[in-house]
């Protein structure tokens, strides 16, 4: 099987030296919110996390179009690949939020637009993954779950308008926002090496799991081959 | 709970749920390999 190959364990290597960077930065260095004090040192590990799982979906998207189109089963492995990434991420998401809502807001969730649209987005490609698994033929598993995630798409612009079309207790935007970021210097930094260690893991996890659904794709061409041959 | 308790455990949660999925994608990469190999060795021998 292998280790994986020189470059992907650079890959590795400079992610966790990036994020034990970004660690530094936001618990050391970044100076503590004026309002909230040092529990807004959440928002590093949070903001980098949504920003990570929003890419992934980005991608199982774009692939999943190319997917239905091409039917080449390429396309598909990198869908099924980096949903599995962004669930990762969205969880982390939704797990830091809630914990960074306790002392800031007082209640551990509420059902809030943006919140619930999160919580729905971890749901659709959570039900993406399981369609994908226990799909009994494969290809039918691989068009339905592409319609699910291209459709289940939609709800990220949506989640990221939800702060402006509906009274909502999360905040809005402070980096993706007209007129560029709210966030001082101080705070952009560590949150930008967090980010980036996050991109070059979530990089790093693509490359693997791409490397296990090859595997599984080997797998199945052999013993369709041996069935044939009874 | 004070406010570096929430940030423990935000930080924490997040660092167990990125390990733990590279456990889990290692695993199942080697269980993969391993059921690869096994097959195309028995492949093999069958040829043979």
């Amino acid at each position: 099987m292998g280790r994986g190959s020189l470059a992907t364990r650079v890959l590795g290597g400079a992610a966790g030296l990036l994020l034990a960077m970004g660690l530094y930065l936001g618990l050391v260095v970044a100076p503590p919110d004026a309002v909230q004090g040092d529990v807004q040192r959440i928002m590093y590990v949070h903001v980098p996390s949504i920003v990570t799982a929003y890419i992934a979906f980005f991608v199982v998207f774009c692939t999943s179009i190319l997917y239905l189109w091409k039917r080449d089963l390429r396309f598909d492995a990198l869908a099924v690949s980096s949903a599995e990434i962004g669930v990762v991420f969205t969880g982390i998401t939704l797990a830091t939020g809630m914990i960074w809502g306790k002392p800031t807001w007082g209640v551990w969730w509420t059902w809030d637009a943006r919140l619930t649209l999160t919580a729905i987005l971890f749901t659709i490609y959570a039900g993406y993954l399981m369609l994908r698994a226990f799909a009994e033929e494969p290809l039918a598993g691989a068009r339905y779950g592409a319609v699910l995630a291209i459709l289940g798409f939609l709800d990220i612009p949506l989640n990221h308008l939800a702060v402006y079309w509906w009274r909502t207790l999360h905040q809005p935007s402070s980096i993706l926002r007209p007129g560029g970021p709210s966030v001082a210097p101080a705070m952009l930094l560590p949150l930008a090496v967090t980010f980036a260690g996050l991109a070059l893991l979530s990089t790093y996890f693509l490359v693997e799991r791409i490397r296990l659904e090859r595997l599984r794709h080997r797998t199945a061409e052999v013993r369709l081959k041996r069935g044939r041959r009874g | 709970m004070g406010n570096w308790g929430f940030i423990g455990l935000a930080y924490g949660l997040a660092f167990v749920a990125l390990v733990g999925y590279l456990i889990f994608l290692k695993r199942r990469l080697r269980g993969a390999g391993e059921e690869l190999a096994a097959l195309e060795q028995e492949g093999g021998r069958r040829t043979r």
